[in-house]
């Protein structure tokens, strides 16, 4: 015991450790978000496993090995330790599934103009603002973030889209591309 | 603190900062964190210009040239570093350590305890009342929580009841999750 408090105490200690080199490189779960080590205590734990075992197969075997010890050793170690009541749990947030579809349209302004209006971009976690400036500079235009999801593009550069799109963010396929054809704004 | 924290409704503007503020705010962090100086570069780098973002209930966090979050604050309290940064450099605040039983509870956003400190499986080093502190657990390697000690830690030996730490940030909750300000 007294050489547990001991390594704890000398963890604890303020300051640079030797031989490490800062920033440390941090392994964050990419479904609870948080440090892997902390998976367990998140209700959708069996998930985390779930993205732990694909994308880092080897802190999923580490994980494996240690929860098979503690299981081995660990009814002793339950009565030791003092347990407290309340619930204490976290709950999850359900995520609102959102088709993740993106839509352009033609929006006429004046006689012979138009505008081009992109939605659905953020349903990509796309920043918005970004994809604007892109966009201006792209097809050398002015573009702007409009309302909450759509992005105004000036000119009518609807079919250069279904290429530019998929082409700048891999993850988007050129199906889920709608087109809305004309429309009144 | 941050637990109803929402990016797009709490931040309510963004400003740049003046350069001698800056130069304020740095030499308040050396201040408050002396250890950080070799490494202070690698977070505020000299020539960066910063932005602070104000959110509601008076809080503002320090942006840094890329638009992360890197330390925050309530009202004209001490400068906190956010989880992120914690992890990255995790030597420059005095660590408190919890027992397993507390994790959860702290995860959920609750205040540490005295009893989550002094029992056999937690480790305190000694800091004054109103201390920034980070919030370490047993078996972990990870700071899971950053908060301010509301007794010394003396005091949280002698009385073993009640809050002991009040934590204001911890994992997973809406300042972790939101995402770098461009």
């Amino acid at each position: 015991m007294t050489n547990e408090t001991v390594d704890a105490a000398d963890r604890l200690k303020i300051g640079p450790r030797e031989n490490v080199n800062y920033p440390i490189v941090m392994k964050y779960c990419g479904h609870c978000s948080m440090p892997i080590e902390y998976c367990e205590y998140y209700p959708e734990y069996d998930k985390c496993k779930d993205w732990l075992e694909r994308h880092l197969p080897d802190d999923f075997e580490r994980l494996k090995i240690e929860e098979e010890q503690a299981a081995a050793d660990g009814t002793e170690d339950d009565k030791k330790r003092q347990k407290r009541g309340g619930k204490g749990l976290l709950r999850v947030k359900k995520k609102e599934d959102v088709p993740k579809k993106i839509c352009v349209s033609r929006a006429a302004r004046g006689k012979k103009k138009s505008v081009t209006v992109v939605t659905g971009l953020s349903t990509f976690e796309i920043d918005l603002k970004v994809a604007a400036k892109f966009f201006g500079t792209k097809f050398a235009c002015g573009s702007s973030v409009t309302g909450d999801d759509e992005i105004v593009i000036q000119g009518d550069v609807k079919d250069e889209l279904f290429d530019v799109i998929p082409e700048k963010w891999p993850e988007i396929d050129e199906d889920v591309i709608e087109d809305l054809g004309d429309q009144k704004r | 603190m941050f637990k109803k924290f929402e990016e797009k409704d709490s931040i309510s503007s963004i400003q740049q900062l003046k350069s001698s503020v800056q130069k304020g705010i740095r030499a308040k962090l050396l201040d408050a964190y002396p250890k950080l100086e070799t490494h202070i570069d690698l977070i505020l780098p000299k020539k960066d210009s910063y932005r602070i973002a104000k959110c509601h209930d008076h809080i503002e966090l320090l942006l840094n040239g890329t638009g992360e979050q890197v330390f925050f604050r309530h009202r004209d309290g001490p400068w906190m570093p956010t989880l992120r940064l914690l992890h990255k450099f995790p030597y420059f605040v005095t660590m408190e350590q919890v027992d397993k039983g507390a994790i959860r509870f702290v995860l959920s956003g609750a205040n540490v305890m005295c009893p989550g400190l002094t029992s056999p499986g937690a480790c305190m080093t000694a800091a004054d009342k109103g201390t920034v502190v980070a919030i370490m657990a047993e078996g972990k390697e990870h700071a899971l929580a950053i908060g301010l000690l509301t007794l010394s830690t003396e005091e949280i030996q002698k009385v073993n009841k009640g809050i002991g730490i009040e934590t204001y940030h911890f994992l997973n909750d809406g300042l972790w999750k939101s995402k770098p300000v461009k």
